[in-house]
């Protein structure tokens, strides 16, 4: 049994799932981000963006912090991951300093910091700072949003990136299968499309 | 909303490397801009983080609303344009228009015989499943 691959594959600045394509993709809030920036100025302006890896919280918090600014806020983002984050101290203190001089802090990873660290941040930054994280699960700050997935929505991401509609529905039946598989996580899912596609042919 | 525009003397897109290219740029826009800068980047572009670089600028500082230039650009040894499966290194000319940052790019390949490197090999007959 052989596989015959086609003449030429796919090369990656032809994938519809390249990286640089998956990010261009913003985060989908029903009602846009104004009730967003609404319910963040009642919380206090202290909150968190919850969910899953690959749930779309950093870009949510990327799309929340233009829409400040083109409110008129200074913003300042830092993002922690779990390799980085025994290291993060003078970036963190950088990020405080940002808060008390009247920044609106956007920390990205905030549950990589241990309780320790996060309530030295939280003291470091003054008790009138505005705070945004993302964190995967909840209490580190009351809860701005939840961010959830859903089969649907990766099928309908997938369908943009390939400029298409689904006539079949193999693409939707795609995107269940792999939506289950990653639980959830666009990201991955996204990734193995890529992968998925680079073993096909070029459009002609 | 303006118009810009960004091509190579000929309409070539493939060059060798080190190469004399001749540009020319034009912008048509509502307002004056703060400047336009004329720019000679490299790219990737596939699966994982992206990398970029800029190898050369030009800057036009106030221009008029309405304008063009005609630029030429000694183009870099390396590195080459190539693509595989996981990624590709592409090269591009790109017109930016300050404050607004309104852009658009003319992607180039830079390569021996003036290609792309590709990084793909084809099995005659195709491969073992």
């Amino acid at each position: 049994m052989r596989r015959v691959l086609p003449e030429r594959p796919l090369l990656a600045r032809e994938n519809p799932f390249a990286t640089g394509r998956v990010l261009a993709i913003r985060y989908r809030i029903p009602g846009g981000l104004d009730p967003l920036v609404a319910r963040l100025e009642r919380l206090g302006w202290r909150a968190a963006i919850v969910g899953a890896k690959g749930s779309g919280k950093t870009t949510l918090l990327e799309d929340l912090g233009l829409a400040l600014e083109a409110r008129g806020f200074r913003t300042a983002l830092e993002r922690l991951s779990a390799e980085e984050a025994a290291f993060s101290r003078g970036r963190l203190e950088r990020l405080a300093e940002a808060a008390r001089a009247g920044a609106v802090v956007l920390l990205d990873g905030a549950d990589e910091l241990s309780p320790w660290a996060w309530r030295r941040f939280l003291r470091a930054c003054g008790s009138g700072a505005r705070v945004v994280v993302t964190a995967h699960r909840p209490g580190r700050l009351p809860t701005l949003i939840e961010c959830r997935t859903s089969p649907e929505l990766l099928a309908e991401i997938a369908r943009e990136l390939l400029g298409r509609r689904d006539a079949d529905g193999a693409l939707g039946a795609l995107a269940a299968e792999l939506h289950q598989k990653h639980a959830g996580d666009l990201r991955a899912a996204l990734r193995e499309l890529y992968d998925n596609w680079a073993d096909r042919a070029p459009p002609a | 909303m303006g118009e810009l525009a960004i091509e190579t003397v000929k309409g070539r897109t493939a060059f060798e490397p080190g190469e004399a290219v001749e540009l020319i740029v034009g912008w048509s826009l509502e307002h004056e801009p703060e400047a336009v800068e004329v720019r000679l980047a490299w790219t990737t572009r596939g699966k994982g983080s992206e990398d970029m670089a800029v190898v050369w600028r030009e800057r036009f500082e106030r221009p008029q609303a309405i304008d063009g230039r005609r630029l030429a650009v000694e183009l870099p040894l390396d590195p080459y344009s190539f693509s595989g499966k996981l990624v590709s290194l592409v090269w591009f000319f790109e017109i930016v228009v300050f404050p607004s940052k309104e852009a658009r790019q003319l992607d180039i390949a830079i390569g021996p015989g003036a290609r792309e490197v590709l990084l793909y090999k084809a099995p005659p007959g195709g491969a073992p499943a």
